[in-house]
C-alpha cells in the first residue's frame, strides 16, 4: 500500500463518501465541536495521513497507520480527504 | 549505572537527578493499549491487569525495580493520546504525574507499528523537559506487517535512547534497563501547534521507517474484519453469548455448583462441621452461630464458595479470553446508535461489558468516557442494570433451572429499564455527549499465561472482597434473627413484598440483605428457590428487583469517591424506587397475563 503507486484527485470530499477499500489523503478536519480535531489529530488523522475505508455501516470504520478507527457518521463527514485512485 | 550517569546525559534535566536518598521515579507513558502494563510487569515483577483494549489501566500503579544499582519506583499510567487540551479523566491522571513533578524520568512506550502517532506524543512529552527513553514495543507485530524502523537513526535525531522491545516475551529489556541511565531530554519541537507536531512526526517517520509492500493477510485480521461487519459480526456475537451461557450458565452455575453445594458442602463440609460443633461445643448458641439456619459455615461460606465462586471463576476465565482477544471494543460499532439515545456513545460498551465482571471496577473505567454527563449516566446504568459476575451466578443458577423464557424475561425487563432510565437521564441531565471516535485494538490470540494469572488474581480478589461481606451479612442476619428483628422487618415490609411484589414473606429479609450485596441477597433467593419455596414467576420478580438494586456497599463507596456523596445518594434514591416499582409492575403484568414459567 505504498503511496507511489497511487495518484489522487484534487477535489476534497468527506471521508464518509469513500467507497469500501478506497484510499484517501486527509486534507483537513472541519466541524464545530471543539476538541474534535484535537482528538482526531492525536489519533493520527492529520493532513497528509493516508486513510483506507473499511466499513460504512453500522458505523464508519477506517484504517490509518496500522490502526482501525471507528467513528460515527458526523465525524466521518467532517474529515475531508482527497480520494486516491489505484493506478495499478 | 548510578544516578550520576543519568545526570551526565540528562543535559538540561532537572537537578533532582543528583545523588538521591529516594528512588528514581520512572513513569511509563504512552498511547492506550501499547503495552505499558506489560513493561511495568517485566520491570517490577508485579502483575497489573493486562488486556487487549485501550483503557485497561485507569489509575496509577507503582512498583519497585532494581535497575543496575539504582532503586527505581516504576509508575504505570493510563494511556494517553494527548497531554494537551481537552483530555479525558484517565488522561488527566497521567498528565498530573508529569506536571506535578511526580516523575524524574519518562519511558515512552510506543506501538512500533504506529511510529507517527507515537512521535506526536514524544513531542508533547518533550515539552515537560524531563529526560526520557523511547521504547518501541511490539516490534514483532510491526515486522510481521513489513514495517521496520531505523532505531539508531531515530535515536540520533531525537537525542534520546531508542530501544526495540517485545514486552510480552521480555525481548529488549536488558537494552531498556541499560538505556535508562542514558535518558535525555528529547530534541523534539516544543510548544508548537498540534499540526506542526504532526508535520514533524510525518517527516521523521518517513525518514526512519521502512514499509515493505508485503502485506500478509493473517487469520486474526480476517477475524477482526468478520467481527465488525454486521452480516458476520452479529451471528458471531450470538455464538459468543451462547458459549458464555454454556460455559458459565450451564457448566459453572449448574454442574459445578451442584457438585460443590450438594457434594462438597452438602455431604462433606456442612455435616462434618455440624458433627464437630455438636461434639466439642454442644452449646445451642454456638451451634446456631456456626452451623444453624443463619450459620457462618452453613449459610455464609456455602453461599460464597459453593454458589457464587464456581460462576465467578468460569466467568472470569471466559471474560479474560474475550478481553485479551480484542473482541469487546468491536461491539462498540454495533452499540453506538443505541447508546446515543441514552446520552452515551459506543465507547460506553467497555464499562458496560466490564460491569458484568464487577460493577465497582467498571465504575472506575467510566473515566475513559469523554464528558462528565456520560460518566454519570454510565455509572447510573451500571448500578441499575448490569449484574456483576457474582450476581449473574445466582441469576443463572436459579432461572437456568426454571426456563429460558424466565431468563429472557428478566434480561428484557432489565435492559428495558436501563434503556428507559438512560433515555430519561440523557434528557434531564445537563451537558453533552462526546462524539464516537474509538480505536479498535487488533485481534490477538490470548496468552494462556496472562489469562490464568488474571483469572487467578480476580478470583482471589473476589474471595477477599465478597467472602468477608457474605460472612458479615450472615452475622447480621443471625443477630437480627436473635433479636426478633427479622420477623419485624418481614412484617413491616410485608405490604411491599407480599402485596406489591407477590413474594413469600421470607423474601423480605433477603431483599434487605440485597442492599448489602445484591449477589448475597440473590444467593439467599437461590436457596429459597432450591427448597421449592419460590414459583417461577416469583423467582423472576425477586431477581429482577435484586438486579436493579445498587450492586453492593463497595460499588456505592466507589460512586461516592468518583462523583461525590450527593450524586451517590441521588443514584441510590433513583434506583431503589425504580427497582421496586419495576418488580411490582412485572408481578402485575405476569399475573394479568397468567404466565407460568
Amino acid at each position: 500500500m505504498s503511496c507511489t503507486l497511487l495518484t489522487f484527485t484534487s477535489k476534497a470530499v468527506p471521508l464518509s463518501s469513500l467507497a469500501v477499500g478506497q484510499h484517501g489523503l486527509v486534507s483537513s478536519v472541519s466541524g464545530a465541536p471543539t476538541g474534535r480535531s484535537d482528538r482526531l489529530v492525536s489519533l493520527g488523522i492529520t493532513p497528509g495521513a493516508v486513510v483506507t475505508m473499511l466499513q460504512r455501516f453500522p458505523g464508519v470504520v477506517f484504517f490509518c497507520d496500522q490502526t482501525e478507527l471507528a467513528v460515527e457518521r458526523a465525524v466521518a463527514d467532517a474529515i475531508l480527504v482527497r480520494p486516491m485512485e489505484d493506478v495499478r | 549505572m548510578s544516578c550520576h550517569v543519568v545526570r551526565e546525559h540528562a543535559g538540561a534535566g532537572p537537578a533532582v537527578l543528583t545523588l538521591r536518598s529516594r528512588p528514581l521515579r520512572v513513569a511509563l507513558v504512552g498511547q492506550p493499549n501499547v503495552g505499558k502494563s506489560v513493561v511495568f510487569g517485566r520491570l517490577t515483577g508485579r502483575y497489573v491487569t493486562v488486556s487487549n483494549y485501550p483503557g485497561t489501566t485507569v489509575a496509577i500503579t507503582r512498583g519497585r525495580a532494581l535497575v543496575g544499582a539504582q532503586v527505581c519506583d516504576i509508575i504505570d499510567t493510563p494511556g494517553v493520546n494527548a497531554l494537551e487540551g481537552d483530555v479525558s479523566e484517565d488522561e488527566r491522571i497521567t498528565r498530573d504525574v508529569l506536571t506535578s513533578d511526580g516523575a524524574d524520568l519518562i519511558v515512552q512506550v510506543a506501538d512500533a507499528r504506529n511510529l507517527r502517532r507515537a512521535l506526536m506524543l514524544t513531542a508533547q512529552i518533550a515539552a515537560f523537559g524531563k529526560p526520557m527513553v523511547l521504547a518501541l514495543n511490539m516490534v514483532d507485530e510491526a515486522w510481521a506487517r513489513g514495517i521496520s524502523i531505523d532505531a539508531a537513526d531515530l535515536s540520533a535525531v531525537l537525542g534520546i535512547p531508542v530501544v526495540e522491545t517485545v514486552a510480552i516475551d521480555g525481548q529488549g529489556f536488558s537494552d531498556l534497563r541499560e538505556a535508562l541511565a542514558r535518558a535525555a531530554v528529547a530534541g523534539a519541537p516544543v510548544g508548537r501547534t498540534s499540526i506542526d507536531r504532526a508535520a514533524w512526526a510525518n517527516d521523521l517517520t518517513g525518514r526512519v521507517r521502512r514499509q515493505s509492500t508485503l502485506s500478509l493477510s493473517r487469520i486474526p485480521d480476517l477475524i477482526a474484519r468478520a467481527t465488525r461487519q454486521p452480516l458476520t459480526g452479529l451471528p458471531i456475537l450470538a455464538v459468543v453469548l451462547y458459549a458464555l451461557y454454556l460455559f458459565v450458565g450451564v457448566f459453572g452455575a449448574q454442574t459445578l455448583v451442584r457438585l460443590l453445594e450438594d457434594g462438597v458442602f452438602g455431604r462433606g463440609i456442612n455435616p462434618a462441621s455440624i458433627w464437630l460443633v455438636d461434639r466439642f461445643m454442644p452449646v445451642p448458641f454456638v451451634h446456631d452461630f456456626l452451623v444453624g439456619q443463619y450459620g457462618l459455615i452453613t449459610m455464609g461460606l456455602t453461599y460464597a464458595i459453593a454458589i457464587v465462586l464456581p460462576v465467578v471463576t468460569t466467568f472470569f476465565l471466559m471474560f479474560g479470553f474475550l478481553e485479551d482477544s480484542g473482541y469487546i471494543p468491536r461491539l462498540a460499532i454495533f452499540c453506538d446508535r443505541i447508546f446515543r439515545v441514552m446520552g452515551l456513545n459506543g465507547k460506553a460498551v467497555l464499562p458496560m461489558v466490564l460491569g458484568l465482571g464487577c460493577d465497582t471496577m467498571a465504575t472506575m473505567t467510566t473515566r475513559i468516557l469523554g464528558t462528565p454527563k456520560e460518566r454519570l449516566i454510565a455509572i447510573l446504568l451500571l448500578a441499575l442494570g448490569i449484574p456483576c459476575s457474582a450476581q449473574l451466578a445466582t441469576i443463572l443458577g436459579i432461572l437456568g433451572g426454571v426456563s429460558l423464557a424466565a431468563l429472557m424475561t428478566l434480561f428484557v425487563v432489565v435492559l428495558g429499564q436501563m434503556f428507559l432510565v438512560g433515555w430519561l437521564a440523557a434528557r434531564v441531565l445537563k451537558g453533552d455527549r462526546s462524539e464516537f471516535i474509538m480505536e479498535l485494538p487488533p485481534i490477538r490470540w490470548p496468552r494462556l499465561g496472562n489469562l490464568l494469572t488474571k483469572t487467578r488474581l480476580r478470583v482471589w480478589w473476589y474471595l477477599g472482597e465478597a467472602v468477608p461481606l457474605f460472612l458479615a451479612g450472615t452475622v447480621l442476619l443471625f443477630v437480627l434473627d436473635r433479636l426478633g428483628a427479622l420477623i419485624w422487618i418481614s412484617r413491616v415490609a410485608e405490604p411491599v413484598v407480599t402485596g406489591l411484589l407477590g413474594l413469600p414473606a421470607a423474601t423480605a429479609q433477603i431483599l434487605v440483605m440485597g442492599f448489602l450485596r445484591r449477589d448475597y441477597g440473590a444467593a439467599g433467593l437461590f436457596q429459597l428457590a432450591h427448597s421449592g419455596q419460590l414459583t417461577g414467576v416469583q423467582a423472576v420478580v425477586a431477581l429482577t428487583v435484586m438486579t436493579l438494586f445498587v450492586p453492593c456497599v463497595a460499588n456505592f463507596l466507589i460512586m461516592v469517591r468518583e462523583r461525590g456523596l450527593r450524586v451517590g445518594l441521588a443514584i441510590v434514591g433513583v434506583i431503589t424506587p425504580v427497582a421496586l416499582l419495576t418488580g411490582a409492575g412485572l408481578n402485575y403484568v405476569l399475573h394479568a397475563l397468567d404466565v407460568h414459567f
